[in-house]
């Protein structure tokens, strides 16, 4: 039982600090909107650092490491909630490597890791709400050649990536594939999200695709664990400065000739922030920590920490809006945007509603961390 | 980064696991894991099986007899205790006066006071809250006057938990009006055999007699009895809560009432009904929360790298959880929970329930865990310590 963090991984820490700090300001970032929400340059600067190469093995150009690394860039990447989806990156390269065979990770993963591909889940559809386990996209073989067709929904940076992770049902049964977006029959139409990054309607009309598993389910529940986990760690983060922005708002900002720091009423508002904060940031380490545990005890331990992960970052974004006033809901203060963030992540891989489902149908006899 | 114990802390928890379980009288267990009312003989009795094994005081250094354990293995044999259904260590004396003997105390006190309090045959209270003093420690105004070698107190102490059993108690007294309010107190120990000692029971809402009033009236004390330097209570005071930092939290009795919860919520036939199961749920989070965070404080005291200053928050969340669980299993009952039979809450009792046995203590339970958030520094101070640790 230990929970400090090793000297490469403080390094680690710094390094994409800096890189925020320096490479990411909020003007940049306001830039980056307005352009679409995307940057390919921004995506490369991760790349720059290691960052895409983290959770692929050395044998295919990576890093090798593992879900406290990945956790520790996210929460980085969450204090400047950076908008290029790295925690896509962590998914599809936790997903290729536990279930993909050897050619198509060789095909693959190197270039991921340089950053040179960018390959996203491509799981969303109308009808399946936040289940895993309803697909309407189905493929079929026609001799050695799989042809997918359905529409997926909300796509991260789905009209920017280089391939799609892909749920479709063979026979009943979900398939998990890979498809590229150069391949004929695939059209990606992009937008902005609230929080100013890139997703997309992605349509496959019978496009080609190349088998990932046929263990497609538990492939997919695998990748939105991935990505539980790294949105929790980024949530992290992201509560973080959100947190220090409010703080020194209630230490500069006068009123009654004194500042509203001093008044009890805001004081304890802003005590129960920081529970939240660290109530989450207990479970993002849970998270990560759980990642690589069986299956359903991974997954159980995923439910737990998205829920509170929603119930955290839904209350420190409101609650930060608030303790600024006026200024909190206006689009040129920072603070409205990092709310933003918060409240898109609650309805990312299973809003809190969901996961509490979730928890409460999981729910063992003995409670706790190690039940 | 590792979630898992290591294996020497696995082993140790083995070997405390192995102990408790043998040496746990099943009718205490019993009891504890029922809500059943505990006598001053139950606590004893498994406060005297820990002093003869030397883990009364599980906490204390060798140097005074303690096991000497590190702050994980102390939170690991907490944890094999609560689990088990021990009784609660009553903390007044090994957890609480002991501390501030060995800290501040001189070698007579030492050698005086710490053994009775080891072997648990002598019965501690605290005295330091008073009518007028609550959240507000430092303004304690029962006094105490020197004359020659011996201290005069006039005043009272209040909220003195099991007071009713105690033999000695360590008081908050004024010797100075001079400076700050904090400046003037000095730390005393009471025999509360002395003439002009009353105790009188506040009986609570639950109807159960669990806190006091002290008086004192013109009570002689040897100035013998004084902790460290007169006027100087405070900081030693202080000392002492800033003792056992996560104990605070109680996560391991939390997660044994939240095993008790989900069997009577089967029991009672709502476990299957979604609303009712879904408070459950959240409850479940807010354990594993808790005790995450608990584990990260352990850690940091482990290897004492990034220390944590969660305090205020292990505090509040603990005591919020145990007003919640207390909550469920009183609605998990519903109309049963109604009657108020006091004899159905005593362990062998053979009339007739209503509804069923568990029944009988949910409400009172629940009445009695609204203290959780008042005591031990409110948790209103609690967010204003905890504010202050962002906002400066």
């Amino acid at each position: 039982m230990d929970f400090d963090f090793n000297d490469d991984q403080e390094q680690l820490r710094d390094a994409v600090r800096k890189w925020v700090d320096k490479g990411y300001s909020f003007e940049h970032r306001r830039e980056l909107v307005k352009a679409g929400g995307f940057s390919r340059e921004a995506y490369e600067g991760l790349a720059g650092l290691g960052l895409t190469a983290l959770y692929i093995a050395d044998a295919h150009g990576g890093m090798g490491m593992g879900p406290v690394e990945s956790m520790i860039a996210m929460e980085e990447l969450g204090r400047g909630i950076v908008l290029e989806p790295l925690g896509q990156t962590l998914i599809a390269s936790g997903v290729l490597s536990g279930y993909a065979d050897g050619a198509l990770q060789t095909t693959w993963l190197p270039r991921m890791a340089s950053g040179e591909a960018l390959v996203v889940l491509a799981y969303q559809e109308r009808a399946a709400r936040y289940r895993l386990d309803i697909c309407a996209a189905h493929a079929s073989k026609n001799g050695a050649n799989w042809t997918l067709s359905g529409h997926k929904s909300v796509v991260a940076a789905g009209d920017q990536a280089d391939a799609f992770l892909v749920p479709a049902t063979v026979d009943g049964k979900i398939a998990l594939f890979l498809v590229e977006r150069a391949a004929s029959g695939v059209s990606a139409r992009g937008y902005v999200t609230q929080d100013g990054s890139r997703a997309a309607e992605v349509v496959f009309s019978d496009a080609s695709a190349v088998l990932v598993s046929m263990d497609g389910l538990a492939a997919l529940e695998h990748a939105v664990d991935i990505g539980i986990a790294a949105l929790c760690a980024e949530a992290v983060g992201a509560m973080e400065k959100t947190i220090a922005l409010t703080a020194e708002y209630l230490n500069t900002r006068k009123q009654f000739g004194v500042t509203i720091g001093s008044f009890q009423a805001l004081r304890h508002r802003i005590a129960d922030m920081k529970m939240k904060l660290e109530l989450a940031r207990s479970m993002s380490y849970y998270a990560s920590l759980k990642l690589n545990a069986p299956s359903e005890e991974r997954r159980r331990a995923m439910a737990r920490a998205k829920y509170q992960l929603g119930v955290s970052a839904r209350f420190v974004g409101q609650e930060a809006v608030q303790l600024h006033g006026g200024i909190g809901v206006t689009e040129e203060y920072i603070v409205s945007h990092y709310f933003k963030r918060l409240t898109q992540m609650e309805m990312q891989f299973g809003d809190t509603l969901h996961h509490l489902g979730e928890v409460s149908s999981r729910m063992p006899e003995k409670a706790g961390v190690f039940a | 980064m590792d979630l898992a114990f290591t294996a020497e802390e696995q082993q140790f928890r083995d070997e405390i696991r192995s102990w408790v379980r043998t040496n746990l009288p099943a009718d205490l267990a019993h009891k504890v894991h029922n809500a059943l009312h505990l006598t001053r003989d139950d606590m004893q009795r498994w406060a005297k099986i820990l002093g003869s094994k030397g883990w009364l005081g599980y906490a204390w250094p060798t140097k005074f007899g303690g096991p000497g354990w590190n702050a994980v293995q102390k939170h690991l044999f907490e944890e094999e205790c609560a689990l088990a259904g021990a009784p609660r260590i009553v903390p007044f004396g090994p957890v609480m006066v002991a501390p501030v003997i060995m800290a501040f105390g001189n070698a007579e006190q030492h050698q005086r006071f710490l053994p009775g309090i080891a072997s648990g045959e002598v019965w501690w209270s605290q005295g330091y809250s008073e009518p007028g003093s609550g959240s507000d420690l430092a303004s304690v105004k029962t006094r105490a006057e020197r004359r020659g070698d011996k201290y005069i107190v006039n005043g009272q102490k209040t909220w003195t938990t099991l007071g009713q059993y105690g033999e000695w108690i360590f008081c908050l007294v004024r010797t100075s009006n001079e400076g700050k309010p904090q400046t003037g107190i000095s730390f005393l120990l009471i025999d509360m055999k002395s003439p002009g000692v009353s105790v009188r029971p506040i009986i609570m809402l639950d109807g159960g007699h669990e806190v006091n009033e002290v008086f004192f009236d013109d009570v002689e004390v040897p100035v013998d009895n004084l902790i460290g330097e007169e006027n100087k209570g405070w900081t030693y005071a202080k000392h002492l809560l800033s003792h056992e930092r996560t104990n605070i939290a109680d996560v391991n009795r939390a997660k044994r009432e939240l095993d008790r919860l989900k069997r009577i919520a089967k029991a009672e036939g709502v476990y299957e009904d979604i609303r009712f199961r879904d408070e459950i749920a959240k409850l479940e989070v807010d354990v594993v929360a808790l005790e995450m965070m608990v584990l990260r404080v352990l850690s940091a005291e482990k290897s004492g790298k990034n220390s944590l200053d969660v305090a205020g928050l292990l505090k509040i969340r603990g005591s919020e959880m145990q007003q919640r669980y207390s909550e469920l299993m009183m609605l998990a009952a519903g109309p049963y929970s109604l009657p108020f039979i006091r004899e159905a809450m005593e362990a062998g009792w053979q009339g007739d329930h209503v509804g069923a046995a568990h029944c009988a203590p949910l409400a009172p339970t629940y009445f009695n865990m609204r203290k959780t958030t008042i005591y031990g520094g409110s948790n209103e101070v609690q967010r204003n310590i905890v504010a202050q640790t962002v906002l400066g």
